[in-house]
């Protein structure tokens, strides 16, 4: 049923809204990479198609076509297989990801901060990723960074993709929320500290797979407590895929019957996160 | 059917001061600025109940204009929820104003996107707008997913690149900003004028929006001011928020509701119910354009008297020049 309501909500040009309207890169992609776990079909050709069009010529992806710039959702793209997505696109678009970092850690900003005789903060030293160029980096997508380049990992390995990931996973840990768990990535205001979120502990556990801290274990106790109370459809497969990437997702799990999924990108990871198989390996999982 | 034209627009206003100014410079006697004062209601309503309704119907019939057959967004201030806070706008004062609008023939929709939360629905759903305002999902746009457009901006102050504005808020006839008064930890206080900040399309900046805070958040709220179409202020001084706002401060009963047509003149007004100096507030220089339309005189209040209903909300250190004089 979920899968009907994906291909329902497909545009006439082969993109998804994320609830209405227009086509945008992220909901295309999870519906993309959730039709393709169900095997190969024409809607997902179709998405595939829309994406490949809307490339950059950066190698990066805007959000949807009105947007003048690659950002964040290059990282999604990315999520796709190559074979589906086409090698050199995916390529293209790992290369982007690779030369995207947060403005608090480029050189011309410490040098700024530097020649003010402001001294360096610890994350300047690990750089993660910002919604936009020229911005700061935040949790999401950072996580969703890590995420891509885990995967391509496993096909193909480098150094300095390694060298991102590392870093990329330390700002996460600089900024798990007092507790555990993160928000979107400002842990206090003011002195006052700020809480964490269900949706971004997931993300960021998903993409702490493999790394090792007390402030892991702190922050998996924090996303089992969400995973209890929570009634986001979103939050929820976040906290499915954060703690599955730690093996901390009770084998019985499944959401509450009476949970809506509203969005695309909801009803899609909810369908990732259910299938067999390929489905399971999207995330790493 | 409202017309698309303000009492005295802004390039009048700018036209009209200048020309006050070069008369005072050429020594032509005290510069009298030609500004029609703008209207802003103040009512006491002291708590959230049933009476909200009738308050609500009557102040829109007063103050607002004609909206019949028009397409009317309300933009309440949706942030983050937690249990006992008063963080955001109270849904039976945004289903009352609804109603109210409703009422008056208007097509009204209630449309917000929220800076930190990605999942606005379920945030919604939290802070109790589903329970309160019936069938909330169709009547509601998530700003943050809207299809949006490039904009142009007519007078830009932000150093923002590029300025991209969802249809729904671009398509209003009357886009209302039902504002929570609260202090805020960057610009001192966030009212009608800075609650435009949620018509700014997640989907395109991020959560948090952070290209704004890059490029001069009281900037950015003029540039929203000057290229958002029609305008209309309410201020939920219910219970509003002091100290460390717009999240993490304390609960503070105002008993007030200020609304008026000119964001500029409500929010100066609201300032002074919360004993700010609204001319110490720096974004509502930069979205008036001129300290005229923040001054008491040139803003003819309705209903009840600022000094009858005026209490000082506590402002974190930072923000402490911006008390009154002679305020608590």
């Amino acid at each position: 049923m979920a899968i009907d309501n994906l291909l329902q909500r497909q545009n006439p040009d082969g993109g998804w809204p994320y609830r209405r309207g227009g086509s945008w890169v992220e909901p295309t992609v999870y519906a993309v990479l959730a039709l393709l776990a169900e095997g190969e079909t024409p809607a997902a050709r179709r998405g595939l198609a829309w994406l490949r069009s809307a490339r950059r010529s950066d190698g990066g992806w805007a959000p949807r076509a009105e947007v003048a710039e690659s950002t964040w959702v290059t990282a999604l793209v990315a999520l796709l297989p190559p074979e589906y997505l086409g090698e050199k696109l995916h390529h293209g678009a790992i290369s982007w990801l690779l030369g995207s970092e947060g403005r608090e850690s480029s050189t011309l900003y410490r040098v700024r901060e530097w020649l003010l005789g402001n001294p360096p903060t610890p994350d300047q030293q690990f750089p993660g990723w910002p919604w936009i160029a020229g911005t700061a980096a935040w949790v999401g997508p950072t996580s969703l960074a890590i995420l891509a380049l885990q995967k391509n990992q496993q096909l193909r390995p480098s150094a300095a993709a390694q060298e991102r990931i590392d870093k990329g996973q330390a700002f996460l840990l600089l900024r798990t929320c007092q507790g555990g768990g993160w928000n979107h990535g400002g842990i206090n205001a003011l002195g006052y500290p700020s809480q964490a979120y269900p949706e971004t502990t997931g993300m960021a556990l998903a993409a702490l797979r493999g790394a090792r801290s007390p402030k892991i274990e702190e922050s998996l106790a924090a996303a089992r407590r969400f995973l209890g109370d929570c009634r986001s459809a979103d939050a929820l497969n976040w906290l499915r895929l954060g703690l599955r990437a730690h093996g901390q997702l009770p084998t019985e799990y499944c959401p509450p019957a009476d949970i809506v999924y509203r969005t695309v990108p909801e009803t899609s990871l909810d369908l990732v996160l259910t299938a067999t198989g390929w489905g399971r390996e999207i995330f790493g999982a | 059917m409202p017309e698309r034209k303000r009492d005295f627009t802004r390039r009048e206003f700018v036209a009209a001061g200048a020309g006050a100014a070069a008369l005072a410079s050429a020594g032509c006697g005290t510069a009298v600025v030609p500004l029609k004062p703008a209207e802003v209601t103040i009512v006491r309503a002291p708590a959230y109940d049933q009476s909200l309704y009738d308050t609500m119907r009557r102040l829109v019939a007063e103050q607002a204009p004609d909206v019949r057959g028009r397409t009317v967004v309300l933009k309440p201030n949706l942030v983050e929820f937690e249990p006992g806070s008063s963080i955001n706008t109270h849904p039976l004062l945004v289903h009352a104003t609804f109603e109210a609008f409703r009422a008056r023939g208007a097509n009204v929709r209630i449309a917000e996107g929220p800076g930190h939360r990605r999942n606005t629905l379920d945030l919604a759903d939290a802070a109790g707008y589903f329970k309160t305002v019936p069938n909330f999902e169709d009547v509601f746009t998530d700003l943050n997913l809207d299809d949006v457009s490039r904009v142009r901006m007519e007078r830009q102050v932000s150093g923002l690149s590029k300025l991209y504005l969802p249809h729904t808020a671009l398509g209003a006839d009357l886009l209302v900003s039902m504002a929570k008064m609260k202090t805020h930890h960057w610009v001192g206080a966030t009212l009608s004028l800075k609650n435009l900040f949620g018509t700014f399309p997640g989907g395109v900046y991020g959560w948090p929006k952070n290209p704004l805070h890059w490029a001069g958040i009281e900037e950015c709220i003029a540039d929203l001011h000057v290229t958002l179409p029609r305008q209309f202020a309410i201020v939920d001084g219910i219970v509003g928020m002091e100290g460390n706002g717009p999240i993490q401060g304390t609960p503070k009963a105002a008993g007030v509701i200020v609304a008026g047509r000119d964001p500029v003149a409500v929010d100066a007004t609201a300032c002074r119910i919360m004993r700010i100096d609204p001319l110490r507030v720096r974004y509502l220089h930069l979205c008036a354009s001129d300290e005229g339309r923040i001054l008491e005189r040139n803003i003819l209040q309705r209903g009840e008297a600022i000094a009858a209903v005026a209490t000082p909300f506590q402002l974190i250190p930072l923000f402490q020049s911006l008390r009154m004089e002679g305020a608590a």
